[in-house]
């Protein structure tokens, strides 16, 4: 499994019991992935005089991992850290060989979305049903007039729940709470956060910090002057999604930074820009991989944009990088996003333990942009564009 | 059962040093990459026998088989890998989880993210045989598998080899040939590099002599009707050279061998067009210059606009380029195709224009007319 590395040396592990330097540890605490810390032990004796309160340890875990929820809360007032792929909570942080400075927070408890708010069929279960089986992943739809009509409905409301979530960024704020006035802009405008319990994941909305170059968990963290953050939303409006992101500055951004941020927004102009009729999708990558080449930044391979719709994720997949063979020529109706995550450093990518947070493989800054397209006779129509109401958050537009 | 293994404890377990715990972040080379060879065959056919037969074999390699039930609704896979070596040593068998996260906004199948996990895990691993379900359809699994070279991943697919039972090849194709279905028999051929035409001893056993030489040529005919650039290997209980099977990097764009071999082939590799077999395959020949980027277009009408019917699964094929001094390769699995510049036309080398279609409703004269709008005139 990936970030099962180790980083600390030997010698900063003790025994649990003794304290003396632990070079034994509990195999029932590796399988449930729980951090060593608490599960070191110089000899087989001490482990074994141990055992009677060390086992409690499993039980807590595996408690976290089966319990409902909402019993949970009760307990440790839903502050936890989020486990396999949004499936678990733990009261431990998680034990990883970090590639930056960045670390997991806990997580707030599951937010509730009301009754009438029509919701997508994962909501409940965390497993989506439809889209993965759909016909809709191996051929890219046009759509028909009446859903082009709900798309634009659905990206405007995406657009002004982000526009919400900007106005509040600023250092000291969670991004937990970045994530309650996304979760309840989505409601207040009738719709359901699409992230929410999309094969578990936790929360209304990804957060990005820094080094995170997508998926990043809403969590107790406080943002910080210096950081980059990007927010991603998706809604699910009148039985269709919208999906944009955009990444802020927190406070005074250094140069660098900002010229990642940058760029990372011009890959995404220039993309769009080539977007019309008859283009191929494998034209994207290049455009973006030139101009991230051109600055020194490099563009991540492992996560692509997408077709969207009345699902979420479908056909095509459009990656950002150079010399793709994605399949297929652009059409009149189609609507897919364009979303280049650009990082400052190497491209390569790594996972957290927590299952969804994609982190730089050398902990160096990533930037990303979003907007959920509609390909026209003429060329292209930004459905997820900015409103004149936008916050003026990005300074090279509103300078 | 776990609940009462909470009565007594364990026995601790020595804790390691990862020494490679930042492996992920090192680029691993090309020598790196660990061949994926996909195994299908029909039910019966010998596939368990070879993989069996590689797993045992002396050859020095560690070699790791999953079993895939592929389209199957289960997240994890078996895998077996031969820890000694090949030297005969002890088979392990290990559990591959299969990502059950979105995969559709990530670029690699969870499929190619489990075998990538295997590796990293493996602190050596030489070769992966992915053995398929009797019934499996092989084009899936192949633009799965045929990764772009930009994500420089650890998995790179070698060749697809198919097993047939010699003696029953001929039941097998023709039980579908005049229904409507569309049997994965004609498939597995069809997508196959190497195919494996297994138990041609019981098929000596059953006719002697001259009428048994007789009728594997007939069922190697019928093979290479379908398909006629695969390489095929007889053999009996699947005992066959390794060399032959492994190793043969046949979506390498740049492998000369595969290049060599199509500018060689004399003969036309065109079958005729048998009445009751669709899937054939079919060769264009041009001795003109094309222009590269009306090739594309060509080529992107039959795969992804199917603008002439045609049902193309695999295309293999070397080009001469107006401008360029460098040989360019062609290759599609279904609709996923690249073009690339593989190596400098030799002086003497007679520059050619040669596409090898494999597919259903292939339309010889079609191709040939609508491939004109590519080529340039004659200086």
């Amino acid at each position: 499994m990936q970030g099962e590395g180790i980083v600390q040396s030997l010698s900063s592990l003790s025994c649990v019991r003794c304290s003396k330097p632990a070079s034994l540890q509990c195999p029932k605490c590796m399988d449930l992935k729980l951090p060593r810390e608490g599960a070191s032990f110089c000899t087989q004796d001490c482990f074994k005089a141990s055992w009677s309160s060390h086992k409690a340890v499993h039980l807590k875990a595996k408690l976290s991992t089966m319990t409902d929820q909402k019993n949970l809360n009760a307990d440790t007032d839903g502050w936890l850290y989020c486990t396999r792929k949004g499936q678990g909570r733990s009261g431990f942080a998680p034990n990883f060989d970090w590639t930056g400075p960045l670390r997991p927070y806990p997580i707030s408890s599951m937010r509730t979305v009301p009754a009438h708010i029509d919701k997508p069929d994962w909501a409940e279960d965390g497993t989506p049903k439809i889209e993965p089986y759909s016909d809709l992943q191996n051929t890219v739809e046009i759509k028909t007039p009446e859903q082009i009509k709900r798309m634009r409905e659905t990206c405007r409301l995406g657009r002004e729940i982000l526009d919400a979530a900007a106005r509040v960024i600023r250092p000291g704020i969670t991004t937990d709470e970045i994530d309650r006035v996304v979760h309840e802009a989505t409601i207040a405008g009738g719709g359901y956060p699409s992230p929410l319990n999309y094969h578990f994941f936790p929360k209304s909305c990804c957060t990005s910090v820094n080094e995170v170059i997508c998926h990043g968990i809403p969590d107790a963290r406080k943002l910080e002057d210096g950081d980059i953050v990007n927010v991603d939303v998706s809604v699910y409006y009148k039985g269709c999604h919208g999906d944009l992101n955009e990444t802020f500055f927190v406070g005074n951004v250094d140069e660098a930074s900002q010229q990642l941020v940058r760029c990372t927004y011009e890959c995404l102009e220039k993309a769009i820009a080539i977007v019309k009729p008859g283009v191929r999708f494998r034209e994207v990558g290049e455009v973006i991989n030139r101009h991230a080449t051109m600055s020194g930044l490099s563009v991540v391979k492992s996560y692509c944009g997408h077709g969207i719709g009345d699902l979420f994720h479908c056909a095509p997949n459009i990656p950002h990088y150079a010399r793709n063979k994605a399949v297929g020529v652009m059409k009149a109706g189609q609507t897919f996003t364009i979303e280049p995550m650009i990082n400052a450093g190497v491209w390569r990518d790594r996972l957290w333990p927590d299952g969804w947070t994609a982190v730089t493989a050398d902990g160096k800054r990533s930037a990303q942009f979003e907007h959920t397209l509609l390909v026209t006779e003429s060329g292209v129509e930004v459905l997820t564009g900015r409103l004149p109401s936008s916050p003026k958050v990005l300074p090279w537009l509103d300078a | 059962m776990m609940e009462d293994d909470d009565e007594t404890p364990p026995l601790a377990i020595q804790i390691e040093e990862s020494a490679n715990s930042s492996s992920a972040v090192l680029k691993p080379s090309e020598e790196d990459s660990v061949g994926v060879t996909v195994i299908t065959g029909y039910l019966g056919a010998g596939k368990s026998t070879l993989v069996n037969y590689i797993l045992n074999a002396k050859h020095g390699k560690k070699i790791a088989v999953i079993l895939n039930e592929f389209g199957e609704e289960i997240g994890v896979e078996r895998a077996m890998i031969n820890e000694g070596d090949g030297d005969g040593g002890a088979i392990v068998e290990e559990w591959v989880e299969l990502a059950n996260g979105c995969v559709c906004c990530t670029v690699k199948h969870s499929l190619v993210q489990a075998l990538e996990q295997l590796i990293e895990r493996k602190d050596r691993l030489d070769h992966i045989l992915l053995e398929t379900t009797g019934l499996a359809n092989p084009a899936p699994l192949a633009s799965i598998l045929w990764l772009d070279d930009q994500l420089e991943s650890a998995v790179k697919l070698d060749s697809i080899i198919t097993v047939v039972d010699a003696r029953n090849l001929r039941v097998q194709l023709s039980e579908h040939r005049d229904s409507s279905s569309f049997p994965e028999a004609f498939l597995q051929i069809a997508f196959a590099d190497v195919i494996i035409l297994n138990k041609v001893d019981l098929v000596s056993n059953e006719a002697s002599g001259p009428v048994a030489s007789r009728v594997i040529e007939e069922l190697e005919k019928e093979i290479r009707n379908i398909n006629s650039l695969a390489e095929i290997i007889h053999s009996v209980k699947c005992e066959v050279n390794l060399s032959k099977i492994l190793d043969r990097k046949a979506y390498d764009a740049t492998q000369l061998a595969h290049l060599e071999t199509l500018l060689k082939e004399t003969a036309s590799l065109s079958t005729s067009n048998i009445h009751d077999s669709n899937v054939r395959t079919l060769c264009i020949t041009e001795h003109r210059q094309v222009d590269l980027d009306k090739v594309r277009l060509w080529l992107e009408e039959i795969l992804w606009e199917k603008k002439y019917n045609m049902d193309v699964y695999r295309c293999k094929g070397v080009l001469d380029v107006q401008n360029s001094d460098q040989l360019h390769t062609i290759q599609a699995v279904r609709e996923i195709y690249e073009i690339v510049p593989a190596r400098r036309w030799q002086e003497k080398e007679e520059r050619v224009v040669k596409i090898v279609f494999i597919g259903r409703n292939l339309d010889e004269v079609i191709l040939r007319d609508s491939f004109k709008t590519c080529t340039l005139p004659l200086l």
